[in-house]
């Protein structure tokens, strides 16, 4: 939670991908989710034989509303030097998946690595995949509810706040405000009193 | 805890003959952390194994959205606490290439980086080294590892304040020159490094004990080490030679001499003696930077947007007030956009993709972690092997559980 002094500065980009500067990072696509698992097929036929990571991000105010993020690499299969290896090419494949149909086919057929990538976006976007072996929660304990990463998520819960707190973090202290400079150790002593009085009343 | 309450899979409750399940972890003294292996196992022989993550997870991705920019740093150090610039490095060089400032790092700055990044290197292995030996009964080792080990802790606190997490790296630079006396420590410790090194070397390497232990357990082909995406020694150990400083230089990576080193036997063996060559590697780069730092620079970029002027000429400069005041209280902002920047961290390619909305926070860091990726090639490399051989491939693949759950 950003501190109560300094209010946030949220950035106005509702989709940040499109405004890109020129980073020559990877080679960069867009598919629909309807394509994606051929197109899949198609890269790992092309030579991009390792699946380095699948990451998801949430576009609340953006239609459609999630990104999955597919990262590719192009490696050789056998035993290879580096001047073999030399520079292998980067693609990464952006899904855009509407909310209401947070449904992808799996990788797990093409990359055995796959399998834990979908299970964690899983757990913590709500985005499930389709013919997955194991589509269970992978960080979250299993009876948790909700999806942490996603940006309608609070930080702070109800059970955050129930949770012992030192008496300079209290609520009700926060909300008065900082007392301004100059405050003495009495004052301090007299308020740290008054809210173990607080607490043990209640 | 009963068996049903296990978050077991389907398949590994499906059992018959004369299997059973048993739990290894998350409480282990060989996991090296806090994992647990759902095993399915007939006498002695693994048939399955499932290992259950999560139990270190701290939403630090999470943390990290409701941060300024570098305060997201610290958090992000936090990931593989072995080796901590790793992390910093790679964060500080994806800010830096969406701010479009990358040029402006100074040169000395650079080198800085890369210092820390090869000494946090040696660090991290060196830690491996001696909790890899104690898993297979060899228990003096540890003690001349920490002791490397510890001569490089006192140059992180030396430079950055603190022994584990020094948060020394900043977006543009670093926190500050090198203080008096960094230099002589370090010609120290390169004056150490290979007497101890030998020592090692002597005790472990060519230790009966130790090969019986690990030629030939958990053998993985270039084909099974590309299908799992193992990066790192763990790749290397399967003869492809895929280093990210060498495939994608960063830093100045191009301009140092190093090799890459590999071998094709891809087991457990492999693996160690990878390791312990990329030690010397690493050694071998710090002390080509030892000799360009005596080059003095300035060591942060000048670009009061994104670095805080001095603290001295804020009592000289309204101007330096200003900026110090705004980077203090509300950090700077960083233009719209995503980018996936990748190094060689001691356990593979770590990677971050790191999206801006163009405020002052990240909207979103996806981290790659490389342990979590190699830690899952377990489910593969297990079945067949025994429960004793299994403690020997976990060690193997070093996983550092800050990163497997962040």
């Amino acid at each position: 939670m950003p501190s109560t002094q300094t209010p946030p500065i949220t950035g106005l980009a509702k989709d940040p991908t499109s405004l890109r500067p020129p980073i020559d990072d990877a080679q960069i696509e867009r598919i629909e989710p309807a394509q994606l698992h051929a197109r899949l097929v198609e890269l790992k036929a092309r030579g991009y034989s390792m699946l380095l990571d699948i990451g998801a991000v949430d576009y609340p105010e953006r239609a459609p509303r999630f990104d999955v993020v597919y990262h590719l690499l192009q490696m050789p299969l056998k035993r290879a030097s580096v001047a073999e290896v030399g520079t292998p090419k980067r693609l990464r494949l952006l899904c855009g998946l509407p909310a209401e149909t947070a449904v992808l086919p799996t990788a797990t057929d093409l990359w055995l690595n796959a399998n834990w990538a979908e299970r964690e976006i899983f757990d913590l976007f709500g985005i499930s995949f389709d013919g997955h072996p194991d589509m269970r929660r992978i960080q979250m304990p299993n009876d948790w509810e909700g999806h942490p990463l996603r940006k309608d998520y609070p930080l702070r819960g109800p059970a955050r706040e129930k949770s012992p707190r030192p008496s300079f973090a209290l609520k009700s202290n926060v909300q008065a405000g900082t007392p301004p400079s100059g405050r003495t150790l009495e004052a301090l002593q007299q308020q740290i009193a008054r809210v173990r009085g607080q607490d043990t009343k209640s | 805890m009963t068996l049903s309450a296990m978050p077991l899979t389907p398949d590994v409750l499906s059992q018959d003959g004369n299997s059973m399940v048993l739990s290894m972890g998350p409480q282990h003294p060989s996991t090296h952390g806090v994992l647990q292996i759902m095993l399915e196992i007939e006498g002695e022989t693994v048939t399955k194994a499932e290992p259950e993550i999560g139990y270190l997870h701290t939403g630090i991705e999470k943390n990290c959205e409701n941060l300024f920019w570098n305060q997201a740093q610290t958090n992000v150090e936090r990931m593989d606490y072995l080796a901590p610039s790793n992390n910093a490095f790679c964060y500080v060089m994806a800010v830096e290439k969406l701010l479009g400032v990358t040029d402006e790092v100074p040169e000395r700055a650079r080198q800085i980086r890369v210092l820390f990044a090869e000494l946090t290197r040696v660090a991290s292995h060196c830690f491996w080294l001696g909790t890899h030996a104690i898993d297979l009964g060899a228990l003096s080792g540890i003690f001349y590892c920490l002791d490397l080990r510890e001569n490089i802790l006192d140059l992180q606190e030396a430079a950055g304040g603190a022994r584990m997490h020094p948060n020394y790296l900043r977006v543009g630079g670093v926190n500050g020159d090198l203080p008096a006396g960094f230099l002589e420590k370090l010609d120290a410790l390169i004056e150490k490094y290979p007497v101890r090194m030998r020592d090692l070397r002597g005790l472990l390497q060519k230790n009966p004990i130790l090969q019986d232990r690990t030629v030939d357990v958990g053998i993985v082909t270039p084909q099974e080490a590309v299908a799992w995406s193992l990066t790192g020694p763990s790749l290397r150990g399967s003869g492809i030679a895929y280093d990210v400083r060498k495939a994608f230089p960063y830093s100045g990576y191009e301009t140092y001499e190093f090799d890459v080193p590999t071998r094709e036997e891809g087991d457990s063996y492999a693996r160690f003696l990878v390791r312990l060559d990329e030690m010397d590697e690493a050694m071998r780069i710090v002390r080509q930077v030892r000799k360009r730092l005596e080059k003095p620079g300035p060591t942060m970029t000048d670009n009061a947007k994104i670095a805080a002027p001095p603290k001295e000429t804020i009592a000289l400069s309204m101007e330096a007030l200003i900026h110090h005041f705004k980077i203090m209280s509300e950090g700077f902002r960083v233009p719209p956009g995503d980018v996936y920047q990748a190094t060689e961290s001691p356990r593979g390619e770590l990677a971050y993709y790191i999206v801006s909305d163009g405020g002052n926070r990240p909207y979103r860091i996806r981290t790659r972690p490389p342990s979590l990726y190699n830690l899952q090639s377990l489910k593969g490399m297990a079945p067949g092997n025994l429960i004793a051989d299994l403690v020997v491939m976990i060690g193997s693949l070093d996983p550092v559980f800050g990163e497997v759950d962040r």
